[in-house]
């Protein structure tokens, strides 16, 4: 009981610090870059064609920082619960029940989607690098990071909600 | 004539996110592995067997087998390389100031370290 109150401390810490980090990149991208704000050029910019999408890089790596972080942030805790398992199994199964709750089930469907991308995208830089793929190249890649990230997180959401939903 | 800069800021700063050759290929090189590790590793945890079952029997079970121990070993020390070199350059992009760097950059390698020790001596302690 005692060892579930600290997880879930732990882990509105893990939330807290991942939302302080994203609004930091969010500052520090309208401070360098013009804003992460949606306004009407950038519309406009989006709705192009990928090709003439310089832009989608840039928010690619705003979104690669801050998965990059939740991810690191989650592991951290994750590092500290399984290390329960060490002490005593029976302390380990005590926090692990609520890896199986509905809001913690939301949660994994989140850190897929971080993992997801944060790997596509950052097997994108590699690519990019390697085989010289240009700027048209990038953002046909990045089409493809997008699109294989949200098939798999879809598909992954069905797996993981499936039990708790009753299936 | 000397080139001319549009710089007007006197203060004594790194270069925001700038990193050595020898960090972006640990990077790289780090995070192809963990691509592999950790999507596999949430894969068997969280699609393959339901989330409800990996309790301390299926741990037992997991780390009785070299593969496992060696995967799940790997994984936590690439990710631990990855953050280390990685957030280098995500601490110069937000503190400016180089005594502001160094305070940042020593607490996050003591963290790092403290989860290596903590995960290590699990893993260790589980397996052997």
């Amino acid at each position: 009981m005692i060892a579930q109150l600290v997880f879930l401390a732990g882990f509105t810490v893990v939330t807290a610090v991942i939302i302080a980090f994203t609004g930091m990149v969010a500052v520090g991208a309208r401070r360098t870059d013009g804003g992460t704000h949606v306004g009407a050029v950038l519309r406009s910019r989006l709705a192009r064609r990928s090709y003439d999408r310089g832009e989608g890089n840039r928010w690619a790596f705003y979104a690669h920082r801050v998965s990059g972080f939740a991810v690191f942030a989650f592991l951290a805790l994750h590092i500290l619960d399984v290390s329960a398992y060490a002490w005593s199994p029976g302390m380990y199964d005590d926090v692990h029940e609520l890896y199986s709750t509905v809001p913690m089930r939301v949660f994994e469907c989140g850190l897929l989607a971080a993992l997801a991308f944060h790997a596509l995208n950052g097997l994108r830089l590699v690519a990019i690098d390697v085989w010289d793929v240009g700027p048209v190249g990038a953002a046909r890649l990045l089409d493809a990071v997008a699109g294989l990230t949200a098939v798999l997180t879809l598909g992954g959401a069905v797996v993981i909600m499936w039990p708790a939903l009753g299936g | 004539m000397e080139p001319t800069t549009t710089r007007t800021d006197t203060r004594t700063r790194t270069r925001p996110g700038r990193i050595g050759g020898r960090s972006f290929l640990i990077i790289r090189g780090t995070g192809v592995l963990l691509a592999v590790l950790a999507l596999g590793h949430f894969a068997v945890t969280h699609l393959v067997n339901d989330v409800a079952q990996t309790d301390a029997t299926f741990i037992a079970r997991r780390w009785s087998s070299a593969l496992w121990v060696v995967w799940d070993g790997l994984l936590l020390v690439t990710a631990l390389a990855h953050v280390g070199t990685a957030s280098v350059a995500v601490v110069r992009d937000y503190w400016t100031d180089p005594a502001g760097q160094r305070r940042m950059l020593a607490a996050l390698r003591g963290l790092l370290l403290v989860l290596l020790v903590i995960g290590a001596v699990t893993l260790l302690f589980a397996a052997g």
